[in-house]
């Protein structure tokens, strides 16, 4: 329940930051890979590196990571498949080869068929989500956004303590 | 508004975020790679590992196990080996591949065969080593160790016998089954050979060729009566080929049948030893008193080093090609991770070079001078390009425990593996077992032991010979549950009067159909006696399991064996008599066509027909 509500509280501190739609739509298209992909890898820890440094959206980051959790469990034979596929071309085995014998590189686990066709897999996701979120966030905006902005429900949400840490991170 | 890519203000927050989690990794670095390191190397050993303590010295790229303990997978009881101390000397370049190269290894205050306080837990699972110890739980099953039979020759009953137990009677029901569908494939075949319309027309037309004056036909007539001859005789040898044909499809069914037919004399082989084995008669032939008292034993020992033998082949593979294994445990889908092995690099696993050379003073059994080396142990032979060499030899004059030399090559650089293992342990007390099927006990005491034991191909071709020899044999007699009967009495006063132990077992065959002969001084001793007492009434016995079994499964083999040969027989005159016609109608027309042709025709190129 708690997880539910602080997810609501992200999305609606997200739809209606100071960020344009389409930096929300790009942290949510690059925080999609924290959920798609297998968490614990080295790579995450350059993904979230490039949400913080990045302007994009924090928010819409985190907004995309609680999204794609289901759908990386849902998709996962999908990626064991396409992993299996790339790892065993014997056209790509000298690339996997020098990876694997390079320093730092094998502790992100990219020899899994998980994580490797996960990534794959975001990596074509992620334009079609920036495009779409990118359109929903400014229809949001247009349409219910300004009524939502003034219900109690709202403020109650955006007084919390947690909204000062978040507004640190907001978009310039 | 130019719009800014970058958030340098988060740099710090980022920086603080990097520096907790190296906080969190210093701190929980040591219990994750103990309980890491337990995990992992009970799971690919198949036994319990224990570590007491685990340290890590980053700057030394050295890690230390302390209290270390290796359960034995076959006694839970006892560790395998338990070590005071290990410490690995790490490649800090491999570790930044991921790679675990171990460049030295040392160890201190090692034991073997010592007891637990508490018992190992059975490794179970999915895991690769549990499959193996379950595999060759089951190897041992396959072989027929019989036991020792003592049954007084006045409790044996009449042997009642039922039909449907004998092989031979349910072998000769499916023999005759097949003989009558061979029969009737044999009938189809002759149907549809269909050479009697070939016949007759080849006939008619030597026949009115035979009447006819080649003078008369002229030129036109004459080529015109060459040319029917010539297709005809093509016909003919389409015929032939069909007929050729049957008698290889023919031969082959009733080869078929003859193989079925000599099946059923093995199968009778069989019933008589399954006959026999219900009437329980003593046993006295000297090999399989060998077997039944060491038999047993024996396995257990080469069931040990086929498991290590096994892990190796698993764990070593010869190849350079990517190679899949289970990914790691986690909530998502574990997956597959793949090695992609490199020439020049390092391997996945390698310890160079681990060496233990250590005294033990004082008075104590395990006193003396230990020495032992492991070179080249690696996930990838074929990288490394030597094989595993494995030695460790103890040397302790006037000890109880007088020398142990272990010797080990692990051989995968090439596809064709070979793993061998020697064992020599000198004045060694011995472990006391129980004889299967007698309540009898044996005490070796202080004697040697030797194991040699070679695996090749993955376990094509196996080798393995466990011998064992002492001079202070002492055996006892456990009568708590029932006295011992006759048989059993004799066989106690043979045994009980020997002091001396000489068993060899010997194992040969491939993995998948392996041969046990196991031999000692006893076999013959107690054979003899066996023989000399109750050798005339148990032959008696065997004759009237002979007469019994015979008289069950004779009414179904004889009249089959008859049947085969009347379907053999009847086979090969049909063929003959086809090819015969075939042969006289072909021998006209070549007549014919000679008598036409005379020379007159030149350019007419006669057809060649096999005889």
């Amino acid at each position: 329940m708690l997880t539910l509500l602080k997810l609501i509280q992200s999305m609606i501190k997200t739809l209606h930051s100071e960020g344009t739609p389409g930096q929300v739509a790009a942290g949510i298209a690059i925080g999609s890979v924290l959920g798609l992909t297998p968490l614990l890898n080295l790579h995450n820890l350059l993904i979230f590196s490039f949400v913080v440094l990045l302007n994009v959206s924090f928010g819409g980051a985190m907004l995309g990571w609680a999204l794609f959790v289901p759908v990386g469990f849902l998709l996962d034979p999908v990626f064991h498949a396409v992993g299996l596929e790339l790892l065993q071309a014997p056209s790509l085995r000298p690339l996997w080869s020098t990876l694997t014998n390079t320093p730092l590189i094998p502790y992100t686990n990219f020899n899994n068929t998980v994580v490797l066709g996960s990534f794959a897999g975001w990596m074509l996701l992620s334009v079609p989500i920036f495009f779409a979120a990118r359109y929903g966030v400014a229809r949001y905006r247009a349409t219910i956004g300004e009524r939502v902005r003034q219900s109690r429900f709202y403020r109650a949400v955006t007084a919390s303590q947690a909204y000062n840490w978040y507004r640190m991170f907001r978009p310039g | 508004m130019r719009l800014k890519i970058f958030r340098w203000k988060a740099i710090g927050p980022l920086l603080l975020l990097f520096a907790i989690i190296a906080l969190v990794v210093v701190v929980f670095a040591e219990p994750i790679a103990h309980d890491t390191t337990e995990e992992a190397s009970t799971e690919l050993l198949g036994t319990q590992v224990d570590v007491g303590k685990l340290d890590l010295y980053p700057r030394k790229a050295s890690v230390d196990l302390r209290a270390l303990q290796i359960a034995d997978p076959f006694r839970l009881t006892r560790n395998l080996l338990e070590a005071d101390e290990i410490r690995l000397k790490l490649n800090p370049t491999a570790l930044a591949e991921k790679k675990l190269v171990i460049e030295q290894l040392s160890l201190s205050g090692m034991r073997f065969g010592t007891t637990r306080k508490t018992p190992a837990r059975p490794v179970e699972g999915n895991g690769f080593a549990p499959k193996i110890l379950q595999a060759v739980d089951q190897w041992t099953k396959q072989f027929n160790v019989p036991l020792l039979s003592l049954t007084p020759i006045d409790t044996i009953r009449q042997l009642v016998l039922n039909p449907s137990q004998l092989t031979t009677v349910s072998q000769a029901q499916a023999l005759l089954a097949r003989t009558d569908s061979t029969r009737k494939a044999l009938d189809q075949g002759f149907q549809q050979l269909n050479i009697r319309p070939t016949l007759d027309s080849a006939g008619a037309l030597a026949q009115r060729l035979s009447a006819t004056d080649p003078s008369k036909l002229g030129l036109d007539g004459t080529r015109q009566a060459i040319q029917s001859v010539q297709q005809t005789l093509r016909k003919l040898d389409a015929a032939k080929n069909r007929v050729e044909q049957l008698e290889q499809s023919t031969r082959a069914g009733v080869q078929l049948l003859g193989q079925g037919a000599g099946m059923l004399d093995q199968a009778r082989q069989k019933d008589f030893a399954f006959a026999r084995s219900l009437l329980k008669l003593p046993t006295f032939s000297a090999p399989d008193i060998g077997n039944a008292f060491f038999g047993q034993v024996s396995i257990e020992r080469f069931k040990q080093a086929l498991y290590w033998a096994e892990l190796a082949q698993k764990y070593m593979p010869p190849g350079l090609l990517p190679r899949p294994s289970p990914g790691p445990q986690r909530l998502r889908a574990a997956g597959h991770t793949i090695e992609f092995p490199r020439e020049k690099d390092f391997p996945r696993f390698l310890l160079e070079e681990g060496l233990l050379d250590f005294s033990i003073g004082g008075t104590s059994a395990a006193r003396g001078a230990y020495a032992a080396t492991v070179r080249g142990l690696t996930s990838a032979p074929t990288l490394y390009g030597r094989p595993t060499v494995i030695t460790a030899n103890r040397r302790a004059a006037g000890s109880a425990l007088a020398a142990i030399d272990v010797d080990a090559i692990l051989d995968h650089v090439t596809t064709s593996t070979k793993d061998s293992a020697s064992a020599r342990l000198r004045g060694l007390k011995l472990p006391s077992f129980d004889i299967p099927g007698v309540p009898f006990r044996l005490d070796p005491g202080i004697g040697t032991s030797n194991l040699d034991f070679t695996m090749r191909g993955g376990g094509a071709q196996l080798y393995g010979r466990w011998a064992i020899s002492s001079q202070q044999v002492r055996w006892s007699v456990d009568t708590a549950g029932r006295s011992l009967n006759d048989l059993e009495r004799l066989v106690w006063r043979v045994v009980s009067g020997l002091s001396e132990l000489e068993v060899v077992a010997e194992l040969g065959g491939a993995v998948a159909s392996p041969r046990l002969s196991v031999r000692s001084n006893l076999d013959r001793a107690v054979s003899q006696r066996l023989q000399a007492v109750v050798g005339e009434e148990v032959a008696r016995a065997e004759r009237m399991v002979r007469a019994k079994v015979d008289s069950l499964v004779a009414d179904k083999v004889e009249p089959l064996k008859r049947r085969i040969a009347v379907v053999q027989t009847e086979a090969n005159a049909r063929i003959r008599a086809e090819r015969q016609r075939l042969e006289q109608v072909e021998q006209q027309l070549q007549a014919e066509l000679k008598r036409l042709s005379g020379g007159l025709v030149p350019g007419i190129q006669l057809p060649k027909i096999k005889l």
